[in-house]
């Protein structure tokens, strides 16, 4: 499924496109301070990258993010350059307290909506992990 | 222009603008010359983020006209950030770039390239058609009103240049604050003057 694709063909969303991951961060706080919802979407290695703009800005000021990532590096990715998300995603995750929840199923798409609604509890970020297997619609290849 | 006048400089012709700082010396300065601690966020060390942030509010609430600073050591980091504000184009916001040509959150460390960076040029060449550049206190006075009473379609581009703060101004005092703090405070006047609900809880 293209997940960017659908977002943007769907008028419900406002989609903004931008240059790399952090510039997300930075607009969706801006837009939760103007009373806008919002979710950054992005990739597992791009998730990498935002580890700093997190902890700086959405845990020193308490101001809820919602993101969407891909799970990369698991069980059935043979994409060889995605083994460090493999290895580090999850544990750094777990390192700065953040909480996730992972969504391999059709069925567990219902849950992304709790989590949205967990960052504004929560007021700290929150991610849901997209595995490769659902994006591409199959069951788990080789 | 000395950093700090200069921001007083601007200050003087601010009236209702929402303003977001960006890292170090430019939350001392504007601290310095309004003491604003309501309708100013001080988005301390987001590593060149002012202006995303400041362009989802900016989007959020069009009615809120929104000034953000930052220095050309955070733009140095992001500048691709240009890209995403031209595309956005959003006429309520105003994107300051303070050239002082160091790291001034890290005691001035040296920019690279820094003799030769046109931040004015690079603007345009991402498509920016609002660009102005002021290197004195006098035409900040003299052109800063204009600009405000343009009411031009698209973002605004204003490049400052700025000495770097001097030995005494690194130590200005910070905003003091802590961050849920300022986020309640300038959220609570963000939903004032909008009526916007943004701390409510919503299931």
């Amino acid at each position: 499924m293209d997940v960017i694709k659908t977002i943007e063909g769907d008028t419900r969303f406002h989609h903004v496109p931008v240059n790399r991951e952090e510039s997300a961060i930075g607009l969706c706080s801006g837009a939760y301070m103007g009373a806008m919802g919002s979710a950054a979407l992005m990739g597992a290695s791009g998730f990498m990258t935002v580890i700093y703009a997190l902890t700086k800005i959405n845990y020193t000021y308490e101001i809820p993010l919602f993101l969407m990532a891909t799970l990369r590096g698991a069980v059935g990715d043979h994409h060889k350059h995605h083994i460090s998300n493999g290895l580090y995603l999850k544990p750094v995750l777990d390192a700065i307290s953040m909480p996730y929840q992972i969504i391999e199923r059709p069925d567990d798409v219902g849950l992304i909506s709790r989590c949205y609604h967990h960052t504004r509890t929560f007021s700290r970020p929150m991610v849901v992990l997209f595995t490769r297997d659902l994006l591409r619609g199959g069951g788990g290849g080789h | 222009m000395n950093y700090v006048e200069c921001f007083r400089a601007i200050a003087r012709h601010r009236t209702d603008e929402i303003v977001i700082t960006s890292a170090g010396n430019s939350g001392q300065a504007w601290w310095a010359a309004t003491r604003d601690s309501v309708a100013s966020f001080y988005l301390d060390a987001s590593m060149s983020l002012s202006t995303m942030f400041a362009s989802g509010l900016a989007l959020a609430q069009p009615n809120l006209i929104v000034w953000a600073f930052m220095g050309d050591g955070a733009f140095a980091m992001n500048p691709g950030m240009l890209m995403v504000e031209r595309q956005m184009n959003l006429p309520n916001l105003t994107h300051f770039l303070v050239s002082n040509r160091a790291y001034g959150a890290t005691s001035n460390a040296g920019l690279p390239n820094s003799d030769h960076n046109d931040y004015a040029a690079i603007a345009r060449a991402f498509g920016l058609e609002r660009v102005y550049e002021f290197k004195s206190t006098a035409a900040i006075e003299h052109e800063l009103p204009k600009l405000k009473a343009a009411n031009a379609p698209g973002h605004t581009f204003v490049v400052l240049e700025a000495e770097p703060f001097s030995d005494a101004e690194q130590k200005l005092e910070q905003p003091p604050f802590d961050g849920p703090e300022l986020k309640f405070r300038f959220g609570r006047h963000i939903e004032s003057v909008t009526g916007a609900d943004i701390f409510g809880y919503r299931i």
